[in-house]
């Protein structure tokens, strides 16, 4: 059975895959308030990272949640340079870099600057 | 129907251990054996639970009839037949446990009063009633039950990663029973203070200063989004001849598991809900309850029933997967059990049903979802567009705020996640992380005036 992962899409994610095939894959959430992609993973890849973060975890929409940031920016990271959501293989390459910058995340995360 | 009244404290009578005169109080703890209250920790160290919170949750009435720690035989009841001695309904053992070597240095005995001290004050006394040891593990699994014995709702064994489990698998083997008193009342930090009102004093507040006659309770251990708004909001138009007067936000304060956002953010962000009109202040009110989060879905339920009750609530609010971890459980034990009973945890009928039973009403509640059709936030049971939902995902959120994307405000109100970026930058840190369960540990949610207690 596939999970999903979604990837938000802030205003400079979207500048970075604008004019690319990845546009029309942009789903809208909340009346288009939230912009996303979704990439599918199959289940022995989503075994994998849940093995990988022991926080990870499926939620009910079948989504994997509760990822490290540094995956996050990492699968987006991948996505912009192939121009494809077909990356979840690249991504699981880096996994040890991508573990070693999320334990830093454990202790400090820095925070939005808001007023 | 008719018009419903705010219902009697579970047991009949408020429990109310807590001496505020300080001659007095000193005199209690004379000559007392002094035992310095310490944290529960997990295999690793990391502090989960501090018993100092069932002690103030005891004496302030939130647990009543409960009065301490209990006797072996009370324990065995709770654990048999989810009841106390006296047949009241009541869901978790309540343990005063200390390891053999304290046990030793200690030298108590039946009949022997203790001065329990918290942060090097004198904090609360207890006259030993019985001394007995237990196996933690035995006790954890029994207090949560089995796939075997609890087919109905349980799905799977609990084990290391359930951190209610965890609590009790990590206690110490001896108990010490007897009944708790407060000598020295607690001084609660910010911003505690602001939403600390114990059962009297929130009953009287709701019958004489809001003039609620009917109020539903919301359990909360999470910033609100806007779908635990809606729930809230929509739960509150049950209650008899009119919708509920008022909603009594209810947070459970305590140490919790790595991920969840902090204590000082829930409260913040709840009453933000208020303070910024989404939901008016003279129909809402956020307060708390200490206590480490067992994560015990229909157990837990039961006691938040209890506490609710006895803060004077005509209603709970049960939503899917209350007060849940993993998938323990199933997702509506707790609706189960509040609609038809769990026999195998002692409960032919529902909880409100029963001979001692609790009297507070259930009004369990479904889902809410965005429906992009609808253009609004819609209620499972009335939305038909099931195929085009959006479903509210705390873990989806918190993964957006983690990333540092403010949620949009169809999802999370501003001012809400601005009570939670406040403490982000308090702890460097947007949830609970090893670092804020010890600082947590170290500070505690409240500090002690200093005491001087005359030697025998």
């Amino acid at each position: 059975m596939p999970h999903y992962i979604g990837v938000i899409l802030d205003e400079s994610r979207l500048a970075q895959i604008k004019g690319t095939p990845l546009e029309e894959k942009v789903q809208d959430l909340f009346g288009g308030q939230l912009k996303m992609l979704v990439v599918e993973v199959p289940e022995d890849k989503a075994q994998q990272i849940l093995k990988a973060f022991d926080r990870a975890r499926i939620d009910s929409r079948g989504f994997l949640e509760d990822l490290p940031v540094a995956f996050k920016r990492a699968l987006f990271e991948e996505i912009a340079k192939a121009k494809s959501l077909d990356v979840i293989d690249k991504v699981l390459e880096r996994l040890p870099e991508i573990q070693e910058a999320a334990k830093k995340e454990d202790e400090y995360i820095p925070p939005p600057e808001i007023e | 129907m008719g018009k419903l009244r705010m219902p009697p404290p579970h047991g009949g009578e408020l429990v109310y251990r807590v001496i505020e005169k300080k001659d007095y109080a000193e005199s209690m703890a004379a000559g007392a054996i002094e035992f310095e209250l310490k944290a529960t920790t997990d295999p690793k160290g990391v502090p989960i639970r501090h018993v100092y919170r069932e002690i103030v949750s005891v004496c302030y009435g939130f647990f009543s009839p409960v009065e301490g720690s209990m006797t072996q035989n009370e324990l065995e009841s709770v654990l048999n037949e989810r009841r106390l001695e006296s047949g009241w309904v009541f869901p978790y053992p309540i343990l005063l446990d200390v390891s053999d070597e304290d046990l030793k240095a200690l030298d108590v005995k039946e009949g022997d009063r203790l001065l329990l001290k918290l942060k090097g004050q004198p904090f609360a006394v207890m006259d030993v009633e019985e001394i007995y040891k237990i196996d933690p593990k035995d006790v954890a699994t029994r207090t949560f039950g089995t796939p075997e014995k609890n087919p109905e709702v349980v799905r799977q064994p609990f084990d290391e990663k359930h951190p209610g489990w965890m609590i009790y698998r990590c206690m110490n083997p001896n108990v010490i029973a007897g009944k708790w008193t407060i000598i020295n009342p607690p001084k609660f930090r910010e911003p505690y203070d602001r939403f600390w009102l114990p059962p009297a004093e929130c009953r009287t507040v709701i019958k004489h200063v809001k003039k609620w006659r009917t109020c539903i309770a919301h359990q909360t251990r999470n910033v609100p989004h806007t779908g635990h708004e809606m729930l809230m909001k929509c739960a509150a138009y049950t209650g008899d001849i009119e919708p509920c007067h008022g909603i009594l936000v209810n947070a459970i304060i305590g140490a919790k598991r790595r991920g969840d956002y902090p204590n000082e953010a829930i409260l913040e962000g709840h009453e933000a809900v208020n303070k910024y009109g989404y939901i008016k202040p003279s129909r809402h009110m956020v307060t708390f309850t200490l206590w480490d989060m067992r994560y015990g879905n229909p157990i837990e339920s039961l006691l938040h029933g209890i506490i609710r009750q006895n803060m004077g609530c005509t209603h709970h609010m049960f939503g899917r997967d209350h007060a849940a971890v993993g998938e323990y459980y199933d997702k509506y034990a707790t609706q189960i059990l509040w609609s038809e009973g769990i026999p195998s945890f002692g409960f032919e009928a529902p909880p409100n049903e029963v001979d001692k039973g609790l009297k507070i009403i259930p009004q369990n509640m479904a889902e809410f979802w965005y429906c992009p059709v609808c253009g609004e936030i819609a209620y499972s049971e009335n939305c038909g567009h099931v195929d085009k939902k959006q479903k509210f995902s705390g873990s989806f959120l918190r993964g957006m705020v983690a990333e540092g994307v403010m949620p949009p405000k169809v999802v999370m109100r501003p001012e809400v996640y601005k009570a939670i970026v406040k403490w982000w930058k308090v702890f460097g840190y947007p949830f609970v992380n090893n670092r804020y369960l010890e600082n947590l540990n170290k500070n505690l949610e409240i500090d002690l005036e200093p005491m001087e207690i005359p030697k025998a």
